[in-house]
């Protein structure tokens, strides 16, 4: 807070007026332009602005920039795959195989593209992962957190709307369940899907839709919400991790955060070349290839293995799970709502987490970020399927799933208890009742059999239970010092 | 100058001199690597299509009977042909030698007329007022027996 007040008054040059006749630093062109434009003032805030240093690893506060560098190659080579691609019934998909197949380097762009747009996920995810378990979402950068959520959610919207564009069969009908989603939204539904899809069905009008979103509605609005990320960064600094040691003095931002900010980013770009060199059409994991397929034929049947990519299978899975009605309503209706208010609690956690607000170390939070991703990850690899392999020899369907339940279960167990383990034993992390709780779920649905649905209620119940219990006991197992 | 007494007489210097050389040079060559696949790309692919004398469609001959003159590809060029009054048979390239707009006919006064910049030609293609700096190219129509046209390009 009070690094953040002393640095408020860095930003007073933009209150200054030109002073034409003062001295200006240097001749020459640079000397001209600082006399008109306080170049140097401008250079003087970046070299006073420093990285808090301390007991914390710095890695962290690297990975906003590597996203906003594979956002950069998107927007690059998002330019050029413009100058080809031809949206149209009859063009878009033709266009795309023109570029692949005639156009010198077209597969190299095509697959940049792509590789980047995973590599961007990936990067953001752990960006927001770090920097929720972190909790440098605490007063006050609440607003950072916010305009980051907001970012990847309109990086969600990327991925949805540029996987219609090459317009070919996966595509058509893993848009066509996606886009399907929204009919469920209470009393709008109908209207929101025909807005989105341009009329009852997805068709070569959605593609006209989903294009206009890709190449100028969301570039607007990321760039618009970056610009803003980056000026609430630069007034307030990176946050240094809650009860961290931090140095008196951090590190200089400007030239030496800003190099090895650029050095990575080198680093970067190569490792992105040689995935998009030599794995031209993705590492072939479900979710992450774009091989360009058949052409979409909206009068085809659809058939199975028709999957989104992998940053929405969680969503794709947990649809599934649900029946088809529940407490009077429609079973993706109950799905959606659910996922609402999950990602409504993700964009409120600032608020949410009151304990931060105070500075005092929140463990129920970093075990609720634990838990949010042991449920991504048993949802996720319940949809890749792992051990459908073995199982698809059982015979009946019920068990072949039965059999994929137990594998992923045993292994999303096993990646649990590690994290608690590490937890534990590293960070001294003492406050693990949410995780517990996923943990408890992937066993009750996995590996004793219980719908999961059931599965979830249970754990979800037991664990409030113990929350409200402890609560009145006055237990102090959850006033342990931790972050 | 001074440089060189100081290599000459600092050792550590010239090993300095030498990796710089080797960094500069092996960013040099990134460069190059980074950007030659974007001008290849950037770079339009040769036009494909027909070649050669070019015979007129129903379509084309029929606009030509109609408005004395119609404006057709040969070779991926842009050729007027027109009709002149004494029946005979012209085409050049349509585009204009000043800044390359499509030329049209204007069979009242048996000119070709660029109306971008009002550049004038005669029948045998030299200009005749305009800033046009130079004679369209002609082309040799030729009517066969059939009735049918063909347009091909003029042997130098």
């Amino acid at each position: 807070m009070t690094l953040a007040g002393s640095r408020m008054g860095a930003l007073s040059f933009l209150n200054k007026k030109p002073d034409m006749n003062g001295p200006g630093k240097g001749g020459g062109l640079l000397g001209w332009l600082d006399r008109r434009y306080q170049l140097t003032a401008l250079t003087e805030f970046l070299r006073h602005k420093e990285v808090p240093l301390g007991s914390h690893w710095m890695g962290w506060y690297y990975l906003g920039g590597i996203t906003l560098f594979f956002f950069i190659v998107q927007v690059v080579t998002g330019v050029l795959l413009l100058m080809y691609y031809q949206p149209g019934e009859t063009t878009a998909y033709e266009s795309i195989r023109f570029l692949t197949t005639k156009v010198p380097f077209g597969w190299l762009i095509r697959s940049i593209h792509s590789w980047s747009a995973h590599l961007m996920i990936i990067s953001l995810v752990l960006h927001m992962f770090s920097t929720m378990m972190l909790k440098a979402y605490r007063p006050p950068r609440e607003l950072t957190w916010v305009s980051g959520y907001l970012l990847f959610l309109l990086t969600l919207g990327f991925g949805f709307s540029g996987y219609l564009l090459p317009w070919n069969k996966l595509a058509y009908f893993a848009t066509t369940v996606g886009t399907n989603i929204v009919a469920s939204v209470p009393l709008l539904g109908s209207w929101l899907l025909q807005v989105l899809r341009g009329g009852q069905d997805v068709t070569i009008n959605t593609l006209y839709r989903f294009f206009a979103g890709h190449v100028v509605i969301l570039p607007l609005a990321v760039v618009g919400f970056i610009g803003l990320h980056i000026v609430f960064i630069q007034r307030q600094g990176m946050a240094p991790p809650l009860g961290a040691k931090v140095a008196p003095r951090g590190m200089k931002f400007f030239p030496s955060f800003a190099l090895r900010d650029l050095l990575l980013w080198l680093a970067c770009l190569m490792v992105l070349l040689a995935l998009a060199v030599f794995l031209p059409y993705g590492p072939g994991i479900p979710g992450m290839d774009w091989e360009l397929g058949q052409k979409a034929d909206p009068l085809a049947p659809a058939y199975p293995g028709i999957k989104p990519e992998w940053y929405f299978l969680w969503e794709y899975q947990l649809l599934k799970e649900f029946p088809p009605h529940l407490f009077g309503l429609e079973g993706p209706q109950v799905c959606l709502l659910l996922i609402a208010l999950m990602f409504g609690i993700w964009g409120l956690i600032p608020w949410l987490d009151r304990r931060v607000r105070r500075d005092q170390p929140s463990p129920a939070f970093s075990d609720f970020g634990w838990a949010a991703l042991l449920f991504l990850t048993y949802l996720t690899l319940l949809a890749w399927d792992i051990g459908a392999g073995a199982a698809s020899g059982a015979g009946d369907e019920l068990t072949a799933l039965r059999n994929i339940a137990r594998v992923c279960a045993w292994w999303t167990l096993g990646a649990g208890a590690l994290v608690i383990v590490v937890r534990y034993l590293r960070y001294e992390h003492r406050w693990f009742l949410l995780s517990g709780a996923a943990l408890l779920q992937v066993t009750l649905h996995g590996l004793v059999g219980l719908t999961y649905l059931l599965a979830g209620v249970i754990s979800v119940v037991l664990a409030a239970v113990w929350i409200v219990v402890a609560h009145f006991v006055g237990s102090r197992t959850d006033r342990r010092s931790e972050t | 100058m001074e440089e060189q007494t100081l290599t000459t007489s600092h050792p550590k210097k010239s090993r300095r001199d030498f990796l710089d050389l080797l960094v500069g040079a092996s960013f040099l060559g990134w460069l190059v690597t980074m950007a030659y696949p974007i001008i290849r790309y950037l770079k339009p692919l040769p036009q494909t299509g027909a070649s050669g004398p070019t015979h007129l469609t129903r379509d084309e001959s029929s606009k030509l009977e109609q408005n004395k003159f119609v404006i057709v590809p040969v070779s991926g060029q842009r050729v007027i042909v027109l009709q002149a009054p004494d029946q005979q048979l012209f085409a050049f390239s349509a585009k204009c030698t000043h800044e390359g707009c499509t030329i049209t006919y204007q069979p009242a006064q048996s000119v070709l007329w660029c109306p971008c910049h009002d550049g004038r030609f005669d029948l045998n293609g030299r200009v005749l007022s305009g800033p046009p700096p130079q004679a369209l190219a002609k082309y040799d129509a030729r009517r066969q027996p059939d009735g049918s046209i063909v347009i091909s390009e003029q042997k130098a």
